[in-house]
């Protein structure tokens, strides 16, 4: 009998030829709380940051892209950075389950994700693979780094885990822990937008045992949620360092 | 005299603030509010003991052959295997096992340390000084049989053991309990009453407070902000004894058989975690749960049963009355007829009314028929109901007439003059207890000893069956 991992209540699958013929069903939540979480639509996301466009005021959508990304860009901070994807948008339900993850340090939450994650990463690496697909050996370079963001000593210490990582080793591919965090300065979620964008030093710094790797590559940075955007561009800032060829990012939420 | 005197000179001595923080609770390592190395120090000169939070069960030798770790969480009890998870951790740089049932009291890791005062008592909330003076100021009379059951309950008590108190509904339990509660009291006693839900705290909080005025006492339950951390009388669930251990000298647990208790092992793991060992329970129900009702009924638990209200009128008994598919109708937005025909009645005679009904969805569905078919002033509320504590303070005021309720409000709540009928009888939901305890709002009240009580269904189910052959029984012995 399978267990919803959030409401522990059980799964109830509806059945079908896949579940009926699975040895086993894998570890997630139940109809009923995946029915709570807000997917997000992809043929009606900003091409950049990856967000619901229908939650928006659709005067300040232009040709697919949000208003934020039309910032970013203006400001010229993206650098490297091209763009963001994103399985669900931000909603109370969803709230709920992350704080469960991070806050209380439930790690194996992620584990319900993990389906959404693995399939995501294999779109992106075909949306990359077809960008270039004239030239068919060019679908082996699609392959990404994944590099979680990090958290910093301190408020590891505090929670225990880091939630990116756990969420990165979801993916079904090797995890490099490239990136290092030096300050510990108050959390993102405690600060207003003008602040996180305001925010222009990065406290990330490159693991010099990785530069190597990242050279010439594809970098794929792992976070929880993607909010303005901030910390991702700071993450990107200290990736460009080692001179990769391009950096996009998968958060599991769009706040 | 000699000998303690150097006894005091040759050990070290200890913070009052851990002492008094630590005493009779268990805290993870990374709660404490003291610096780590004065914590290592208490730790060295054994006045606070350090053990892991998760055990390791494997105790039979197929355990270990299989290879299969089965661990215990040594703060919540819990052994269900599929409750517990690993997780990368960040402190031991390893794979740690943690506890999933009680993580919203704070992570416990298998590298996390449960730490608990084990030196010397502090001193406590002492009587000494009101020996000859009456903590209990309650002024009411106890009738004969509830004299008797006090009297029996003290004394058991006193000589440390086990006591059940089988009494209807509506029988005075808690009078009851204040004379064994006073003589422990005035032996220093860390007392506890502890019950399954929060509505009974609440309601009991103010009852306690009045009856003992100059007795400090905390009120525990999930979102209370009166925790008084050296208060002698503890009125809590039995989720927030989780945190206690080794604490009180003599517990009673009120409505021992309502819904998490006998359905969750963690909380009656809580409650002995919590008890000093070998100190004496005393349980209070009306529907005692198998278990506790074989061992009084076979004279290894010993106990009293009271079988009459304490006002001496019988318990009301239950009509039943046919409506046919209330699911259905209720769902399509209608209300069946002979409740509308019942509820106008009740209305007219300006009686307030508890209808009960089986989950959430209908209680929100039914309420929005009856505000529409113009009952007014009609208030539905559930568990998860943030206005829930305040709707029902405005029923006892006479605000609202009609309460749809699920069954949280089975027990605990006693409002004058209510009237009572469950809409959905034959619903599983109402097993034979959380019926007799439905049955048990109506009547409580001296001045309206009878009130009338219907269990509208569709077709009679077991439990309903035998739920009224239990009121009629107990009205038998009652009488006699």
């Amino acid at each position: 009998m399978a267990l919803c991992l959030f409401c522990n209540a059980e799964r109830r699958e509806p059945l079908t030829f896949r579940t009926l013929l699975s040895p086993e069903t894998e570890a997630g939540f139940c109809p009923a709380c995946r029915d709570g979480l807000k997917r997000i639509n992809r043929r009606n996301n900003c091409l950049y940051c990856g967000r619901d466009l229908s939650l928006l005021d659709q005067e300040t959508v232009r040709d697919r892209i949000c208003r934020d990304c039309v910032w970013w860009r203006k400001s010229g901070r993206n650098g490297l950075y091209v763009k963001n994807y994103s399985v669900f948008s931000y909603n109370e339900f969803i709230k709920e389950i992350i704080n469960q993850f991070k806050f209380r340090g439930d790690s194996i939450l992620a584990d319900g994700f993990a389906c959404d994650l693995r399939k995501t990463f294999q779109r992106i690496k075909k949306e990359h693979g077809t960008r270039t697909a004239f030239r068919l050996l060019d679908k082996m370079d699609a392959s990404f780094i994944i590099v979680p963001i990090p958290l910093s000593a301190a408020r590891l210490a505090e929670r225990g885990f880091n939630q990116a990582e756990v969420l990165a080793e979801k993916m079904g591919a090797p995890v490099t822990n490239a990136l290092v965090r030096d300050k510990h300065e108050p959390k993102q979620s405690k600060k207003n937008r003008r602040e996180r964008l305001m925010e222009r030093v990065t406290p990330f710094r490159i693991n010099a045992d990785y530069a190597s790797l990242i050279e010439g590559g594809k970098v794929l940075l792992i976070d929880d949620i993607y909010t303005t955007g901030a910390t991702i561009r700071l993450a990107a800032e200290a990736l460009a360092q080692a001179n990769p060829i391009e950096i996009d990012s998968l958060t599991l939420i769009h706040g | 005299m000699l000998l303690i005197s150097r006894k005091n000179d040759y050990f070290p001595s200890y913070h009052l603030d851990m002492q008094r923080f630590l005493f009779g609770r268990e805290f993870r390592a990374e709660e404490l509010p003291f610096p780590d190395k004065v914590v290592k120090e208490h730790v060295k000169n054994g006045y606070v003991a350090v053990r892991p939070g998760i055990e390791s069960l494997n105790d039979n030798i197929f355990d270990l052959l299989s290879g299969r770790k089965k661990w215990l969480c040594a703060r919540c009890g819990n052994r269900d295997q599929e409750a517990f998870a690993t997780c990368a951790c960040s402190h031991c740089r390893k794979k740690c096992v943690y506890c999933r049932h009680c993580l919203t009291m704070g992570i416990v890791r298998s590298c996390t340390n449960l730490v608990t005062w084990i030196g010397p008592e502090p001193e406590s909330w002492t009587c000494s000084t009101h020996n000859d003076v009456q903590l209990c100021t309650w002024d009411g009379r106890l009738s004969d049989d509830q004299n008797a059951a006090a009297a029996a309950l003290d004394q058991a008590l006193t000589a440390r053991e086990s006591f059940l108190i089988w009494a209807v509904t509506g029988a005075g339990k808690t009078e009851i309990m204040y004379q064994a509660i006073e003589h422990q009291l005035k032996k220093g006693k860390h007392v506890v009453l502890a019950t399954p839900r929060t509505d009974v705290v609440r309601e009991l909080l103010p009852r306690m407070r009045a009856a003992f005025p100059s007795v400090p006492i905390s009120g525990l339950y999930a979102g209370s902000d009166d925790v008084r951390a050296d208060a002698p009388l503890v009125l809590s669930t039995a989720h927030q004894l989780i945190r206690y251990s080794k604490c009180f000298d003599c517990v009673f647990i009120d409505e021992v058989d309502a819904f998490p208790f006998h359905f969750d092992p963690m909380l009656e793991f809580a409650v002995r975690k919590a008890a000093k060992p070998g100190a004496p329970f005393a349980y209070l129900s009306a529907t005692p749960p198998a278990a506790l009702r074989s061992a009084y009924l076979s004279g290894s638990l010993s106990g009293v049963k009271l079988s009459r209200r304490y006002h001496g009128h019988p318990l009301p008994v239950p009509r039943f009355h046919w409506i046919g598919g209330w699911l259905r109708a209720i769902q399509k937005g209608q209300l069946p007829v002979p409740l509308r025909v019942w509820l106008t009645e009740k209305m007219e005679q300006k009686r307030q009314v508890f209808v009960f009904v089986p989950s959430v969805t209908l209680s929100r569905d039914l309420t929005e028929i009856l505000q529409r078919e113009a009952f007014d002033r009609t208030v539905g509320v559930h568990a998860e109901d943030p206005h829930r504590h305040t709707k029902v303070a405005d029923f006892r005021n006479g605000k609202i007439n009609i309460l749809v309720t699920t069954t949280i409000l089975e027990r605990g709540v006693t409002v004058p003059g209510v009237e009572v009928c469950v809409v959905g009888a034959d619903d599983p939901v109402f097993d034979e207890c959380a019926l007799v305890q439905i049955s048990g709002r109506v009547g409580r009240s001296a001045e309206y000893p009878a009130g009338d009580l219907v269990f509208f269904h569709n077709g009679k189910t077991l439990a309903m069956v035998r739920a009224l052959g239990q009121i009629k029984q107990m009205n038998k012995e009652g009488a006699l």
